[in-house]
């Protein structure tokens, strides 16, 4: 509705004794403007229709409308009634300086008052404020102050002041005599005498106003930093929804649904933008349909129809069909099918993500009454009713539970939806009990027993009262606080990195202090009560002896040779592109030279990505080659070898798999010796160390076959660079001399 | 292009995840979950039990159709077979096997094999099985070398598979000990691939001797807390049903994470779905001339240049008071990472803090990891037993996934439960319930009303009395989803119309009122006064309690026309509210179909404006 906004009017200080402060205090000013920024900053990210003005006073210039004959001097309008946007918030930041007039506040007040007067004329709002930000130290002439008040009570103007020091209960209650503690942060020092004059004043504005809780609008600036730190919530306006709640055909009830409780999300979603011109119109998603052919042969999207799976078969399913044939059923509704035992819902059954209060429909009395005799029974009774309940004619009905809710002022249903066949998931889990390996011990359960007794977060204190220490419904959403954090910083210091998070929010996220000192004790007896090992993870990689154990065997009798190829590399193909390359399969010894081919073409085109992603994956596959080619006792294309080009971050890897070159240990005719494979590795290793050229002796260096220089190689380009042109060496020393 | 492959396809990966449950952590599901139902077709099997108790063999063809269109609903993907041994004739790939008849070889179920399985059950379906397969000599060695091959034969990864024996017969080779030993072989051999055997063993006159011989053959629970083998025969086809279907469901963690208690505390558990809400498949397009499937791609690109856009082109932006703030999508991720995964004890409450309202999505189920961390189960069970003796539940923070921001759960505690049929109902562990935070709550304006008095409450007592039923949380169907598949059934199967629904979450209303005879009225009478009817539409909402529930006041929309005329004028027909501006309409005989306020303005507008 377009009549639910505020209009404020930010009114604030910056006269030069703001800018005093005690020694390690923060001086007013700052306090004042933080309150200032927090605030317009909920306002921007809450997205809200209330309306800004801000006024300063205590400036050199003046510029207001009143400001005429010297009167209402150094008080500037520095901005007009208006939503609150980030123009604003940058120019809090960067505009507002401490100055060095003094203003008096009941001026400012007035001009805020004639702003407002002027500004909300013909609109609508539902609520005018003036937030007074001051020390309240400049001279003010209490004469026309009845006059003052008089108007803002026509206005119907609300007050709030913000003072660096706190006034109630001081003075105030005249017997108590509870006198305001002088040490208090933000005062500093006692105050002046135009200041007890002030806040004389302001007293009497207040409780003129309202006179019962007019002084609680008065804060200081610390207690009103602590209140905004919080971004404010999402707000929703509940939308109602009528129906009727009918048990059997001739019985029903007029009621009305509210949504209670439900997963709010944030109401605005990134959009993406392109990343030179953060223009969102440059960027533009596209979908285009093709068949599964080897052409992927586009279609267009007119030349599509849909279908379904069933089981195994696809079955074409026009909309038009589809609109036609589906359930469909009478809209709105919350009919009772029956009624259950309380106990026979399972709390842990409840679907969906919200709980509706269902209410008789407002203003029908004798709803209300007939309701209320269904809420009592079934609360008296423990039963539920089990209700069908659709929201309208387009949405799909639910099976659900309405459960009686009774509280001090006001009775209701509480719906939530129940499960469908179809939603649940019967799984067995082997029992705990029965097993002694689980069973836990008298002393080990004892000790569960004291952790419990230590981490209880619900005591009763000295009056008996129960008081829970940790409300978790009442903590905001860390995420939309931390989102807004984010989004605020970006947009006031961008090209910055992002922020921490904020103490206060951590704070929130961890146990209770009090709890974390208590449980100390008893956490450490269940560490030494309960042995906890954690098992060793299986190697994510399988090693080649895996993959070509069991499953090199893969009969494919139906396919030609011709076929093959082309299979192997789709096979390939498919698993590079979903990046998951862990196994590599070769289909028989039968045509192992075709394989070669194809494994050492895809490992060249692995490797011309250079890419570490890539050197793995071709170092999965050249494991496998190695594998076949020592199986098939045909060491024939160590060519692999001959990709020295790409050798740079290849034989690295190399080394971490420990790929040695295949020796005559592993397959006859191999004029590689096992000393020599060997080599391949250490020359590697000594280069690191020495640069020497491969020592040509055939010395005995198996023992210092190891991996454990790698990874610093990663980081020596210059060492990677040599033993390319090494590799290289290699190769041409020992394999390419002809078979 | 392999880059841009990877990089739309993580995307697409990401929203399976947001929806998926299956997909989560570390964890990644490859291949496919197989079932072979080996049913025994020998005589024994087509005995009807007393009282027209259905013969073993149609309960079980009843069990299987039940898996079958339960699969091609939940997880189609699925392979499945159905074999019968102890048969007359024989048909198996290579005719190698006497007396074993596949049936359906192992794939995908589909509509046909729905109608096969039909076919077999009932009398008639026992006079087809009897002319079709016939029952003959046993060897369950043979059947189950013929399932291997089976298996065997399947090119895809198989992640899971499970093979079902169907019989009444706890002897089947009435003592031949060569043939026994020969089916241990080969059930052995079965078992080293990684298969599942499991004995659905059915009522036989004398009982059903498990040690006999089929001890040997099943596999051994899985460890050995295990309930392992149901010991008594399954004599109801309920029973059976929800037997098989225990079994026949893997169970996946969502997400297997640690439950720190404290600094260096760490106990590992498995998140389960055990509810999650069935949604109607979506479609997939297929072109028009062939009816093949066609595959979709998605490009990003520049609207001016025409070029693609690699992830780097691209950032992520919002707009908040009137500015563009504009992000990496790194750090629009970064933003949400609070910690790494994991669940973190805060302290423990009585279960009475637990609200009932405090319902923000479906719970799942905590079961301890003792693969990943050894003691994890001694643990977990002495602080179940603990928390369900002190009734107490644990408050946790949980960050399910990587980069999921903080969620404050409870942990309920859960005791195993088993019915008469020695069935798992309940499973031991903790119900995960996720709390709402502040920003959850709305805020409402409850409408205040009078209380009802004892005589109406206890006349609505009577009424609930009539009305009270067992709630059972597997007892209703989704009607939406059910007729989805049913249209689908008709069209695959080219039926004439598709098989009706029966809409369980109807209210049978003809029933109630026949229970509920006069109460009805008599509760009625006790609550409103006579000339109330809650059935009339909005204008009754004017009524208020001080017209005593009198007669229907009109309700005072109208606006003369003079009036309406002015507003045409004055552009000032906004003004008018809905209801009103409906009365006019009909006032100067306007006819509209529109019920938008715009609308029904123009009408009135082109009515009275020329």
């Amino acid at each position: 509705m377009a009549g639910s906004k505020s209009a404020l009017v930010l009114c604030m200080d910056v006269g030069f004794s703001m800018s005093n402060s005690g020694p390690g205090e923060e001086p007013p000013f700052e306090l004042a403007k933080k309150v200032i920024q927090k605030f317009v900053q909920r306002q921007v990210f809450a997205e809200t229709k209330d309306e800004l003005a801000l006024v300063l006073f205590g400036t050199e210039d003046t510029k207001n409308p009143l400001a005429l004959d010297r009167q209402y001097q150094h008080i500037t309008i520095h901005r007009h009634l208006m939503v609150a946007d980030f123009e604003l918030l940058e120019e809090i930041e960067n505009q507002i300086h401490p100055e060095s007039q003094q203003a008096d506040w009941l001026d400012a007040l007035v001009v805020c008052m004639d702003l407002l007067q002027k500004e909300t004329k013909g609109k609508k709002y539902d609520r005018l404020n003036i937030a007074l930000l001051t020390d309240l130290n400049a001279q003010s002439s209490s004469d026309h102050l009845d006059v003052i008040i008089e108007n803002l009570k026509r206005a119907g103007i609300t007050l709030q002041f913000f003072l660096p020091f706190p006034v109630k209960d001081d003075e105030e209650g005249g017997g108590n005599g509870g006198r305001r503690s002088p040490g208090h942060p933000g005062t500093g020092k006692g105050l002046s005498m135009e200041q007890k004059d002030s806040v004389d004043m302001m007293k009497h504005i207040m409780l003129t106003l309202d006179e019962e809780d007019g002084l609680d609008q008065i804060h200081t600036f610390r207690n009103a930093i602590e209140q905004l730190r919080m971004f404010k919530g999402i707000e929703r306006r509940p939308m109602a929804w009528p129906c009727q709640l009918t048990i059997g055909s001739s019985l029903s009830i007029r009621i009305v649904g509210f949504k209670a409780v439900t997963e709010e999300k944030l109401k605005k979603i990134w959009a993406t933008v392109d990343a030179q011109t953060a223009q969102k119109e440059d960027v533009k998603r596209e979908t285009v349909y093709c068949l599964d052919d080897d052409n992927e042969t586009e279609v267009q999207k007119d030349d599509t129809i849909q279908g379904f799976l069933y089981g195994s078969d696809i079955v074409p399913f026009s909309k038009v069909d589809q609109d036609q044939m589906k359930y469909t059923h009478d809209g709105k509704c919350f009919a009772v099918l029956g009624f259950a035992k309380e106990n026979t819902v399972r709390r842990h059954q409840f679907m969906g993500n919200q709980v509706i209060k269902i209410f008789a429909a407002r203003g029908d009395e004798h709803a209300g009454v007939a309701l209320s005799a269904v809420i009592r029974a079934l609360d008296e009774c423990k039963m539920v009713a089990i209700v069908r309940y659709a929201y309208d004619r387009r949405s799909n009905p639910q099976i659900g539970a309405a459960f009686p809710c009774i509280k001090r002022d006001y009775e209701c249903l509480m719906y939530v939806q129940l499960p469908f066949t179809e939603d649940l998931r019967q799984f067995t889990f082997p029992s705990l009990e029965n097993n002694k390996k689980f069973t836990p011990s008298e002393t080990q359960l004892s000790a569960v027993d004291s952790l419990i007794d230590s981490m209880m977060l619900v005591e009763e204190d000295e009056n008996g009262e129960k008081r829970d220490m940790l409300k978790v419904h009442h903590i905001p959403n860390p995420a939309f606080q931390r989102h807004f954090q984010c989004l605020h910083h970006r947009a006031v210091c961008p090209g910055t990195p992002l922020p921490p998070m904020e103490s206060w929010l951590k704070a929130a996220l961890e146990r209770p202090e009090v709890i974390s000192e208590r449980c100390q004790a008893p956490l450490e007896e269940m560490k030494k009560k309960f042995p906890l090992t954690q098992v060793e993870k299986k190697k994510k990689l399988k090693t080649s002896a895996q993959i070509f154990g069991k499953d090199s065997e893969v009969p494919d009798a139906k396919k030609a040779k011709g076929d093959d190829e082309e299979e192997e590399e789709e096979y390939n193909l498919a698993d590079i592109a979903e990046g998951s390359v862990t196994s590599v399969r070769i289909r028989g010894a039968r045509n192992h030279l075709n394989v070669c081919q194809q494994l050492t073409h895809r490992i060249e085109q692995l490797l011309g990505n250079k890419n570490t992603h890539y050197y793995m994956k071709s170092i999965t596959c050249i494991q496998a080659f190695r594998e076949q080619s020592v199986k098939v006792n045909k060491h024939s294309l160590s060519s692999i070898w001959e990709m020295h080009d790409h050798f740079t971050g290849l034989d690295s890897c190399c080394l971490t798999d420990a790929i040695t070159l295949i020796s005559k240990d592993e397959v006859d005719g191999s004029f590689v010796s096992k000393n020599e494979a060997n080599q391949f590795l250490v020359a590697e290793e000594k280069k690191e160390e020495t640069t020497a050229p491969p020592a040509e002796d055939t010395g005995d260096f198996d023992d210092l076959v190891s991996v454990k220089l790698l990874p610093d190689m990663h980081f020596c380009p210059e060492g990677l660079n040599v033993r390319m042109q090494m590799s290289h060496n290699i190769v041409q020393n020992f394999f390419l001399k002809p078979v | 292009m392999a880059e841009w492959n990877a990089y739309y396809r993580n995307e697409d990966d990401e929203e399976e995840q947001e929806e998926g449950e299956q997909s989560g952590g570390d964890y990644k599901i490859t291949g496919r979950d197989s079932l072979v139902f080996l049913v025994d077709a020998s005589k024994e099997m087509f005995i009807k039990g007393e009282d027209g108790q259905p013969s073993n063999f149609d309960m079980t063809m009843q069990a299987v159709r039940s898996v079958y269109t339960s699969k091609i609903i939940s997880s189609h993907r699925d392979l499945m077979a159905l074999v019968f041994y102890g048969t007359e004739q024989s048909k198996n790939p290579r005719n190698s096997f006497k007396h074993v008849y596949v049936y359906h070889d192992l794939d995908e179920p589909g509509a046909k094999r729905v109608q096969d399985v039909d076919a077999l059950q009932g009398e008639k379906g026992g006079q087809l099985a009897a002319e079709t397969m016939g029952s003959g000599e046993t060897s369950l060695g043979d059947a189950l070398w013929c399932c291997a091959n089976l298996y065997s034969d399947i090119k895809l990864r198989l992640s899971h598979k499970r093979l079902m024996i169907f019989t009444c017969r706890d002897e089947p080779h009435g003592g031949n000990s060569t043939k026994d030993r020969q089916a241990r072989t080969k059930a052995s051999d079965l078992k080293e691939t990684g298969v599942v055997i499991d004995l659905m063993h059915l009522m036989k006159p004398g009982g059903f001797d498990v040690s006999i011989f089929f001890r040997d053959i099943v596999s051994p629970p899985e460890d050995e807390s295990e309930l392992g083998l149901q010991l008594e025969p399954c004599d109801k086809l309920e029973d059976l049903k929800k037997r098989v279907r225990a079994k026949e469901q893997k169970k996946r963690a969502m997400a297997r994470l640690n439950l720190c208690l404290g600094e260096g505390l760490n106990v590992a558990v498995g998140l389960y779905a055990t509810a999650v809400t069935a949604r109607k498949p979506g479609a997939i397009k297929l072109y028009r001339e062939t009816n093949e499937p066609v595959r979709s791609k998605t490009r990003t690109f520049h609207t001016q240049t025409g070029s693609l856009l690699l992830p780097s082109d691209i950032k992520k932006a919002q707009v908040y008071g009137k500015k563009q703030i504009v992000m990496e999508k790194d750090e629009v991720d970064a933003i949400k990472k609070f910690d790494d995964p994991g669940l973190l004890l805060i302290g423990f409450k009585p279960m009475e803090k637990l609200k009932l309202h405090h319902h923000v999505r479906p719970a799942v189920f905590l079961y301890p990891e003792e693969g990943e961390v050894k003691g994890s189960a001694c643990l977990f069970s002495a602080l179940l037993t603990k928390c369900s003796e002190r009734n107490v539940f644990a408050l946790c923070r949980c960050i399910s996934r990587r980069n999921y921001p903080p969620r404050f759960v409870a942990l309920v505690p859960q005791k195993e439960e088993i019915d008469e049929g020695k069935v798992q109902i309940t499973p031991p562990g903790f119900n995960v319930i996720f709390l709402p935070y502040a920003d959850d709550f709305r805020t409402l304006d409850p409408p205040q009303f009078p209380t009802a008095s004892q005589t109406q409450v206890d006349k609505m007592k009577e009424i609930i009395s009539k009305l009270r039923f067992r709630y059972r949380s597997d007892a209703f169907e989704n009607p939406v989803i059910q007729q989805h598949y049913r249209n689908l059934e008709a069209l695959a199967l080219d039926m004439m119309a598709p098989e009706d629904v029966e809409d369980l979450i109807m209210p049978k209303a003809e029933q109630m009122d026949h229970r509920l005879g006069p109460l009805a009225q008599e509760f009625k009478d006790l609550v409103y006064p006579s000339d109330y009817n809650p059935e009339t539409k909005p204008a009754a909402k004017r009524k208020t309690a001080d017209t005593g529930g009198g007669a229907e006041k009109k309700p005072k929309v109208e606006v003369s026309e003079d009036e309406l005329r002015a507003h045409v004028q004055n552009g000032t027909m906004g003004k008018l509210t809905v209801p009103v501006l409906k009365e006019a309409c009909k006032q100067v005989g306007v006819r509209t179909t529109g019920t938008k306020k715009q609308e029904l303005i123009d009408a009135l507008i082109a009515r009275l404006g020329s």
